[in-house]
């Protein structure tokens, strides 16, 4: 029984302003856009029944953009608004801070704004949480294309219907990196490349890279993930991955697309399946380890990167298929009264029409959610959750 | 990063030592109102870097780390701030009016007056077929000035060599950003022109580097300017006397120190010593003392010469 019609959002007010702006063609979505965004995923939500929603605190704009919505007769339709009572620290910190309350407070979907390393974060918290990611960062393999509205609908009914969750979602697969007493996880890939240092974190330049190990791997990806989708694709849920060591001597040339505007000749020695469970140990002895397109340390000899990849990612949201399984359960539609006769006619021979999804008896579970979250907030007994007074916000 | 802090630690004490009466900023050894940039040399170290010879900065009111940076002579910027004859300026600028022919450097205290200068100085280097660059630094309430987004359309008509440096430090002197402008990210606001903007966090002089250097890179290349918002951190006051009774973020300044920081990722990695980290400290100490020392025994202007060099 999915007891929560509550719907966290995580929107990263930081993605897609690093340096690939100048080194790549990146693109300039602004804060603006991105509330614009969230604008269309709570009216998404809004529309199957969704009551309340719990978004991450920053001060970055996110919120504040928010709360000038609430209020507008236009938006009337959407959940109440309420946001994670937190400290804001503008790091990756907020939102990991703020998917551990989202969990603790039984949210049934969270809705994630960013690209690769924004979902990284939110998956490591997450739990078993469904994950709707809509790309707002520069490289995104991991965030599928969909229109906001629609990831906002199949976020609210994924959260307030079982069966949609069942048809809509899946566990993806992870890369574990060990070094030292460090580990990390990816949901794209772990490279190992020569750089000196951490420096703006984002990896541009393909000829840096000396291993990539990819949990997945697409032709049409942009990234690195790309370089094993032009040579050996690899689907987002078949159960191996890919390794592969890079320079010369070199037995495959590939031209990626690495970033936005930017495709590189790239030199690849090797190719290998990724086993899940089975680890697999860097061959580099010292070099950068960078986890879904960005550094995040560097190693020597004595702490050599040990990969496995893993079953045991997020849930995620397969948008597509949730609406076709909605389409099909007939959730977002119904017959017209004046059609009634016919519609009986017509459904003796291709099966039942569907009650209207709010309707308290069909399946019990969304009404009650809905009853559950609002006596919630009533109640005042989630002490993670802040209702802000819109003329004191931080932002 | 630690000569800047250094210097500026050393330019405090001074700046207080004998200001008696304290709300009297004319008095003591330092005349005038002091903006020091203690908390900030992330953003001037990582992007002086990579400036060489006729590179041009135009700096605000908060310079000395900038200057500093670019290589302005310490005794004459120092000289400069005591108001001595030796200075920069023959002590009649004082630290906001430092301007080094030599090394084009300059600033300002008039808000974002640095941003047009930039582009004039740009256009020089363009026309005379040079590959150099002019860094124009303001910060983030600057932004809000209507010579910030004239300078970033001319720049941006003209494909001008310039990188506009934001150094958003949360304050403009007492006012959040969030009260005062719409944009909550002016790297966004480089969208509006057609130029890239790219946002630093968390004051990390690594990645202000990298930034800084494909900002740079791209202007030298003839691909015209750019934005780089550094988020950085006033360690101080907006001026010396600041008692920023109006600071929500005071509780949390000294574990931000960037310098600190730094060093201590550094020792863990093995790229320095601790010996290496009190050499360095001692090197700056003896500049920066040999700098006050300079400036202490100038001469004091003459009366007389008040009109001197005044007046062009």
């Amino acid at each position: 029984m999915v007891r929560s019609t509550t719907v966290g959002i995580i929107a990263n007010p930081a993605s897609a302003r690093d340096i690939r702006r100048l080194v790549a063609q990146g693109g300039s979505l602004t804060t603006h856009d991105k509330v614009n965004l969230l604008h269309r995923v709570l009216a998404g939500l809004g529309a199957v029944g969704v009551d309340r929603v719990l978004s991450m605190a920053d001060g970055s704009g996110i919120m504040s953009g928010l709360l000038r919505g609430v209020g507008r007769p236009s938006n009337a339709s959407w959940p109440e608004l309420t946001f994670v009572d937190q400290p804001i620290t503008r790091t990756e910190a907020d939102t990991s801070t703020a998917t551990g309350h989202m969990v603790e407070a039984g949210v049934g979907a969270i809705v994630v704004l960013g690209g690769d390393g924004t979902n990284r974060v939110v998956a490591a918290h997450a739990g078993a949480v469904p994950l709707v990611s809509i790309s707002t960062g520069t490289n995104n393999a991991f965030p599928q294309a969909s229109e906001a509205t629609v990831a906002g609908v199949a976020a609210g009914l994924v959260a307030t219907h079982r069966d949609c969750r069942t048809a809509g979602t899946y566990r993806a697969k992870t890369l574990e990196v060990v070094s030292g007493d460090r580990i990390e996880r990816a949901l794209v890939d772990v490279a190992i490349t020569d750089v000196d240092g951490v420096g703006s974190g984002a990896v541009w330049d393909s000829s840096t890279l000396r291993e990539l190990y990819l949990s997945f791997a697409e032709a049409d990806a942009i990234g690195l993930s790309a370089i094993g989708g032009h040579l050996r694709p690899v689907a987002r849920r078949h159960p191996e991955g890919l390794a592969i060591r890079l320079g010369e001597p070199a037995r495959y040339t590939v031209h990626p697309p690495i970033g936005p505007g930017l495709l590189s000749s790239t030199s690849v020695h090797t190719l290998s399946s990724l086993v899940a469970g089975r680890t697999v140990e860097a061959r580099a002895a010292s070099g950068v380890v960078a986890v879904d397109g960005e550094r995040l340390f560097r190693f020597g000899i004595d702490r050599r990167p040990r990969i496995t990849l893993r079953h045991d990612g997020p849930v995620v949201v397969d948008v597509a298929a949730t609406l076709r399984f909605a389409a099909e359960e007939r959730l977002l539609s119904e017959t017209a009264e004046a059609a009634e006769p016919a519609a009986r006619s017509s459904s003796s021979s291709t099966g039942d029409a569907k009650q209207p999804p709010n309707s308290p008896d069909e399946k019990g579970n969304h009404c009650e959610a809905t009853q559950s979250a609002r006596a919630l907030h009533r109640d005042g007994q989630d002490p993670a959750v802040r209702v802000p007074d819109p003329a004191g916000v931080p932002r | 990063m630690v000569r800047i802090r250094q210097y500026e630690s050393r330019i405090l004490q001074e700046y207080h030592a004998d200001k008696t009466p304290a709300w009297d900023i004319g008095a003591g050894l330092i005349p005038g109102e002091m903006h020091l940039s203690a908390g900030q040399e992330p953003a001037a170290v990582g992007v002086c870097a990579h400036l060489r010879q006729g590179d041009a900065i135009t700096a605000p009111h908060r310079p000395h780390h900038f200057a500093l940076a670019h290589g302005v002579d310490m005794q004459a910027m120092t000289a400069e701030i005591y108001g001595r004859t030796t200075g920069l300026c023959k002590g009649k600028g004082g630290h906001m009016h430092l301007f080094d022919p030599d090394n084009h450097f300059s600033c300002s205290g008039i808000i974002a007056q640095g941003y047009p200068v930039a582009c004039g100085q740009a256009l020089a280097m363009k026309r005379r077929g040079t590959d150099n660059v002019t860094i124009a630094v303001a910060g983030e309430g600057a932004a809000n000035q209507g010579a910030f987004h004239e300078s970033l359309n001319l720049a941006a008509l003209w494909n001008l060599p310039v990188v506009f440096v934001i150094e958003d430090n949360d304050w403009a002197i007492s006012v959040p950003r969030a009260d005062s402008t719409a944009n909550t990210s002016n790297a966004d606001r480089a969208a509006g022109y057609g130029i890239p903007g790219v946002r630093v966090e968390n004051n990390d002089v690594e990645a202000v580097y990298e930034a800084a250097g494909a900002a740079i890179d791209r202007a030298r290349a003839g691909e015209g300017p750019s934005l780089l918002e550094v988020h950085t951190l006033r360690l101080w006051g907006h001026f010396e006397g600041d008692a920023q009774a109006y600071r929500t973020d005071l509780e949390t300044v000294d574990e931000r120190d960037p310098l600190p920081r730094y060093a201590a990722a550094l020792t863990a990695s093995g790229d320095l010593t601790e010996a290496q980290m009190a050499e360095i400290a001692a090197a700056a100490n003896a500049e920066v003392e040999a700098a006050i020392q300079f400036a202490v025994n100038s001469p004091i202007p003459a009366p007389e010469d008040a009109l001197l060099h005044v007046f062009a």
